[in-house]
């Protein structure tokens, strides 16, 4: 997939351009409004990760050049604006999704992906990694046509592992992706273990590979290598 | 002491001796100027005498007169010196068209007038006496006292029903401005209104309340705005150091010790981005941006966030319990949540393994319950911001939060303490 990164951090451009770049990635980037302009105008991108406040103007007359000129490119609003108008206002004029600054890099990855799944496969609903395949409309999961009957939770897990697959995803991220940031249950993620734990037996018992690794108590990693 | 009550008493006390003073005064001057006419009464009637001794050559016949007596005494030559004194008029008659408190049965004494004075008749040196009764003076000075008296009681009426009358009114406007500094509050947007008054002093000091007021609130305002744009710069590093964790356990090989180091970044990281975000949401709940109202059905709303924690409860193993009821609400669904969820996150936080949580809902208030310490919090200090408990992770602002969300939506955010249990309680 080919992904435009518009963000004017550098620190913080260079980690999501690192998180993203994997085989069959592109990822270009532009720190600054004309930068960003000028490539929205010329190529198209799967999904254009928007920074709102830019050198040069704002991300959200970006969004409405690519609105305007009818440009299928997904679009997610990063910002550290987290005021409900500024969501709205992204949202109403086409952005895909809209994140909020600070954010886990697999919670980024896991927001693009939903958004490039939603734009390329087009009626298909199916996600399919290995043996396993995911309804996403039905929300059921099969190994080897063999359902796995996973809770509402267990099942997000597994799409957000499926879209950092390769990658550690550390507990904060998978706590916050599941309960939201709302919880605040400093340095106390016993509960998550006990999700990963029933998601990896159920999966096992379906007939699919333990893909789930723990990274060093740091964290997890859904691989198949 | 009221103002008025204290003008009016010094007014009072002031008037009452001023008019003390001058009826003094006045009494004096009156019999002064009386007792100067009687004695010019008494030294015509000593002319008379010597008068009557020069054509007659012996003492007049003495007539016993209304209020005058005269007496001769024989007396050493050269004895006598000419001189008025203030002495006792003796009435020996029962006149019955004097007042009646100088009715003495036969005999009466009345204040009187006299003159000594001397006189040779032949070779007889005689003193005489010549008294006359003050009784009429006297009379006269108790009219005038006492029509003064009543003067003084109307006077001192008049002026008290004026002054409180007046007082009142004049102070209108100053009791106006005084309602109105009470009800202000450096976060409302509402101004202080321009009293209507024609009193200059009241009008100054309207001007400097109402340019006092704006200073604050400006001021306020500032301190507001910095510690948003504060806050809104310190999202970027933190945006940052954030994505450089999550890139940096993605090379490989980690010693225990600093997968330890990592997780305890992590950690920090998490809960600097918490008190951010909180500091933010306070600044824009205290500056009501977040006011969109709609109809909520807060009976789904806490049943939703019992779902959301579910997995937490289990894993504290706490017991939770709920009576609710369908209560509906025009709020803001975001501030509820928040809401709610600091409430509950308090809750179990604050809770040991396999205790309990009791949510109760009415038409009137939604209580939650929790076990923990088995001392009451201090009720005081907990909603204060930066207040935590030892030992807490909390961000220290939750309940901050949590009451200012109360006061926006009108309730009331209390806690107390009873048997072993934590209740926050919000009536409606």
């Amino acid at each position: 997939m080919k992904i435009l990164i518009v963000e004017d951090e550098k620190g913080l451009r260079e980690s999501i351009e690192e998180y993203f770049m994997e085989a069959g990635n592109i990822c270009e980037t532009a720190s600054s409004y004309p930068e960003a302009i000028s490539k929205v105008n010329l190529y198209r991108y799967d999904c254009i990760l928007l920074d709102i406040t830019l050198p040069g103007g704002s991300g959200i007359d970006i969004l409405k050049t690519i609105k305007e000129n009818n440009h299928a490119d997904g679009v997610l609003i990063i910002s550290a604006k987290n005021s409900l108008d500024d969501r709205l206002q992204g949202l109403d004029l086409g952005a895909d999704d809209y994140l909020v600054k600070p954010f886990h890099l697999s919670e980024l990855k896991a927001r693009v992906s939903a958004i490039i799944r939603r734009k390329t496969f087009n009626g298909s609903n199916l996600l399919q990694f290995n043996e396993l395949a995911i309804d996403l409309l039905a929300k059921t999961v099969k190994a080897n046509n063999q359902p796995i009957k996973l809770t509402r939770k267990e099942y997000a897990l597994l799409l957000y592992f499926i879209a950092n697959k390769g990658k550690v995803v550390s507990k904060n991220a998978i706590a916050e992706h599941l309960w939201g940031d709302g919880i605040d249950m400093a340095n106390n993620f016993d509960f998550i273990y006990s999700h990963i734990k029933n998601l990896r037996k159920k999966m096992i018992e379906a007939g699919s590979n333990d893909y789930i690794q723990a990274s060093y108590g740091m964290g997890y990693k859904f691989t198949d290598e | 002491m009221k103002l008025l009550a204290r003008y009016n008493r010094v007014n009072l006390v002031t008037t009452i001796v001023v008019m003390l003073i001058t009826g003094i005064i006045y009494y004096q001057a009156i019999s002064l100027i009386l007792t100067k006419q009687l004695d010019k009464d008494l030294a015509v009637e000593e002319n008379e005498i010597f008068e009557s001794v020069g054509l007659n050559h012996q003492l007049p016949q003495v007539f016993e007169s209304n209020d005058q007596q005269i007496t001769f005494t024989e007396a050493k030559r050269g004895s006598v010196t000419r001189h008025f004194i203030n002495t006792v008029y003796r009435n020996k008659k029962d006149d019955d068209d004097r007042p009646r408190k100088h009715r003495h049965r036969h005999e009466e004494y009345e204040s009187g007038r006299g003159l000594i004075s001397s006189i040779t008749v032949g070779t007889k040196y005689y003193q005489i006496l010549i008294v006359e009764s003050k009784v009429e003076t006297e009379d006269l000075i108790q009219i005038i006292f006492a029509i003064t008296a009543g003067l003084i009681l109307l006077l001192l009426i008049t002026l008290f029903v004026t002054n409180r009358l007046l007082l009142n009114r004049l102070w209108q406007p100053f009791y106006n401005l005084l309602k109105e500094l009470r009800l202000f509050n450096v976060a409302d947007s509402k101004d202080i209104p321009v009293v209507s008054t024609t009193i200059d002093e009241f009008e100054e000091l309207n001007q400097a309340i109402i340019s006092m007021s704006s200073r604050v609130k400006s001021d306020y305002k500032d301190l507001k705005t910095f510690t948003e744009n504060a806050s809104h710069e310190l999202l970027t590093p933190i945006a940052v150091i954030n994505s450089k964790l999550d890139t940096l356990i993605q090379t490989d090989n980690f010693s225990q010790q600093q997968s330890k180091l990592l997780n305890d970044l992590y950690s920090a990281v998490s809960r600097l981005t918490r008190l951010n975000q909180s500091l933010l949401l306070l600044v824009k709940i205290e500056n009501r941006l977040l006011e969109g109202g709609q109809l909520i059905n807060l009976r789904e709303s806490v049943e939703e966030m019992l779902i959301q924690f579910e997995e937490i409860f289990q894993d504290k193993e706490l017991k939770t319990s709920c009576e609710l009821v369908d209560k509906e609400l025009n709020a803001s669904p975001y501030l509820v949540d928040v809401l709610l969820n600091n409430l509950l996150s308090n809750a179990i936080r604050h809770n040991h393994k396999g205790g309990e949580i009791r949510i109760k809902l009415t038409n009137e208030q939604l209580m939650i319950q929790n076990t923990g310490e088995s001392d009451p919090l201090q009720n005081d200090q907990i909603f204060t911001r930066f207040h935590k408990s030892s030992g807490s992770e909390g961000s220290g602002l939750g309940l901050t939060i949590s009451r200012q969300i109360c006061e926006n939506l009108g309730f009331t955010l209390q806690y107390n303490f009873e048997d072993g249990y934590h209740s926050f309680i919000i009536t409606f």
